[in-house]
């Protein structure tokens, strides 16, 4: 029940939000909020869903192209390049988040903090920066700093962005909860018993924080999700968020079939990344 | 050097401060100024055409654009719409946000748990797209004037905002009023009034200035985002090149919009990029030290130690 409310709700928040472009328009210096704009639209989708219409958009003044289509490279592009990222998120935030929580130092946290605090524009341009620089420099091509043509994307630049800024987050959350864990009773006999140090932490720590992690989880993948625009913007990756940006002319049909691929995206991230930790949990708490 | 941190981070924000107040007044050119394109003879052998952009130089420090606007000028100028209109959200959001959760925090109200799912599922859609679609029929060649524009992108971002900061200070205050001191208060026949500025206002005050700061940061993020997707503060001109791609440019120069409108710049005459990042990164920077600063300042004495 719940969870059918939830999905009623943000697809009426996908209708709605559609509209926006429509709807909310600026005449003769006054803004104009036309709700019979935005009935409008939704009565038109809906009725487009008889005839057929649903899937189709436009691109340029005469070609009309099948969505059906069109979508499954797309979707599955960014697919690609979210599960990735966030397998790697996942590991090495495992991993560093056990290193650096017993690091007292304040510096490593400040750089961190710092890395964790730089918004994804700025990341993605100075990689850029830096790519062509060292190409100007040396004459040697490190990575692809945008995609020219359908067939070859971008792929080193904007995996490490996409892994990077979720990974900088959960390491900053892993290693106070790895701490907190770190300091309670039970390591501390398990310490006395004499366990080894290795084995507590596969034990003890990993399998005590995955819960954390996994609270944590849909905050991770909206950040990726945010992420997903910028990178796909700037390093022209052919992904399911450049078709909202891509043309000259605003469709509605477009936009709204998009935003529900990407909330499908979003659930099937969540579910590939439960069954990660899942798996995590075999093997650590249970093996 | 106690707290280094925190005095890097009020020196740095007071400077960009100034900036932003005085800019205009020690910026070397007018801020429609060109320079022009032409060309220089000296003998038969030496002669040639300039052009915009010009490097870095003496003449012009930070280098000019493709049209011959001095990048430092330009900065000056824009500087007070990116810092303010960062300060002025980040402090309404904190201003709404923080009453509207500490005063529900303090009544009985227990938390819907439908939200949350909803609120998983939103996750999909970010923030700024929400914010994009807002605007995108506003803010590209507008009638509205540059003040006007401003104030309602502001608007729009505190809105988007607040209930992040109404989440985060209503579970501060519904964990702070389970602690015996305010339960004894409470015994003693306090109202919710007294108890919330005697005793919940002091123990959140630090929370909600770091907070504040952190708030800062997310909505320059929050405009250096929508300027990638030329959406500027105060407005965007577009203009349709005859087979040159199209232009945006930002009416207000603020600094993410002067990323957004020279983000191409990255396989020659870097220094138009260049400049305005390092500016957008010095002012984060900035303000990353001063609520470190303060996170030191208050960081709690009861601390654990881990055991191994």
């Amino acid at each position: 029940m719940r969870t059918t409310l939830s999905i009623a709700g943000v697809a009426a928040f996908i209708f709605l939000l559609a509209t926006i472009p429509f709807s909310i328009t600026i005449t003769e210096g006054n803004l104009v909020i036309d709700f019979q704009v935005i009935l409008f639209y939704v009565k038109d989708y809906v009725a487009s869903i008889g005839n057929g219409e649903i899937f189709h958009y436009q691109v340029g003044k005469s070609g009309t192209y099948n969505l059906l289509a069109d979508l499954p490279p797309y979707f599955l592009t960014s697919l690609q390049y979210l599960t990735l990222s966030g397998f790697i998120t996942i590991c090495m935030s495992m991993l560093v988040s056990a290193w650096s929580s017993k690091s007292k130092r304040e510096w490593v946290k400040d750089i961190i903090g710092f890395l964790g605090t730089l918004p994804d524009f700025i990341l993605i341009l100075f990689l850029q920066l830096g790519v062509v620089f060292i190409y100007q420099s040396t004459g040697f091509k490190i990575a692809k700093v945008a995609s020219r043509s359908a067939d070859e994307n971008a792929f080193l630049l904007p995996l490490i962005t996409l892994t990077l800024i979720p990974t900088i987050y959960l390491i900053r959350t892993l290693s106070e909860r790895t701490y907190d864990v770190l300091a309670e009773d039970y390591i501390l006999s398990a310490k006395a018993k004499g366990l080894k140090k290795r084995h507590i932490y596969m034990h003890h720590v990993i399998r005590n924080v995955l819960p954390y992690l996994k609270a944590d989880l849909h905050k991770v993948i909206a950040i990726m999700m945010s992420n997903l625009f910028i990178v796909e913007y700037l390093f022209n990756v052919r992904g399911l968020t450049t078709l909202l940006f891509g043309g000259t002319m605003y469709q509605y049909n477009l936009v709204v079939n998009t935003l529900f691929s990407l909330v499908l995206l979003y659930l099937l991230i969540y579910w590939l990344l439960r069954l990660l930790i899942l798996i995590m949990e075999r093997v650590f708490a249970h093996g | 050097m106690g707290n280094w941190r925190l005095w890097l981070g009020i020196i740095a924000c007071s400077f960009l401060i100034l900036i932003a107040i005085f800019g205009p007044f020690f910026a070397p050119y007018e801020k429609d100024y060109v320079e022009p394109t032409g060309y220089y003879y000296n003998s038969s052998d030496d002669f040639g055409f300039y052009t915009s952009p010009y490097p870095p130089s003496k003449k012009h420090l930070l280098g000019t654009d493709q049209w011959g606007y001095d990048i430092l000028t330009l900065l000056l100028y824009g500087a007070k719409y990116t810092l303010f209109v960062g300060i002025g959200v980040a402090f309404l959001r904190i201003l709404i946000g923080g009453s509207l959760g500490i005063w529900f925090g303090l009544s009985n109200k227990e938390k819907k748990k439908t939200k949350q799912s909803i609120f998983g599922l939103l996750g999909s859609i970010p923030a700024f797209l929400i914010v994009y679609f807002l605007l995108v029929g506003i803010t590209i060649n507008s009638s509205l004037s540059v003040m006007e524009l401003v104030l309602l992108q502001s608007f729009l971002m505190v809105i988007i905002g607040f209930p992040g900061v109404y989440a985060a200070t209503y579970s501060k205050t519904s964990e702070l009023r389970k602690e015996q001191f305010i339960i004894a208060t409470k015994a003693l026949g306090a109202g919710k009034l007294r108890i919330l500025w005697k005793h919940i206002l002091p123990h959140l005050r630090g929370t909600l200035l770091v907070m504040f700061v952190k708030e800062i940061i997310l909505v320059l993020t929050l405009i250096g985002q929508l300027g990638i997707f030329n959406l500027f503060l105060g407005g965007t001109i577009f203009r349709l090149g005859g087979g040159d791609p199209p232009v945006y440019i930002s009416i207000s120069r603020d600094w993410a919009g002067l990323i957004g409108q020279w983000r191409s710049f990255v396989y020659d005459s870097q220094w138009i990029l260049y400049f305005p990042l390092l500016a957008f990164i010095f002012l984060l920077f900035s303000f990353y030290m001063l609520s470190r600063g303060i996170e030191l300042k208050h960081k709690s004495t009861l601390q654990k130690f881990p055991h191994i």
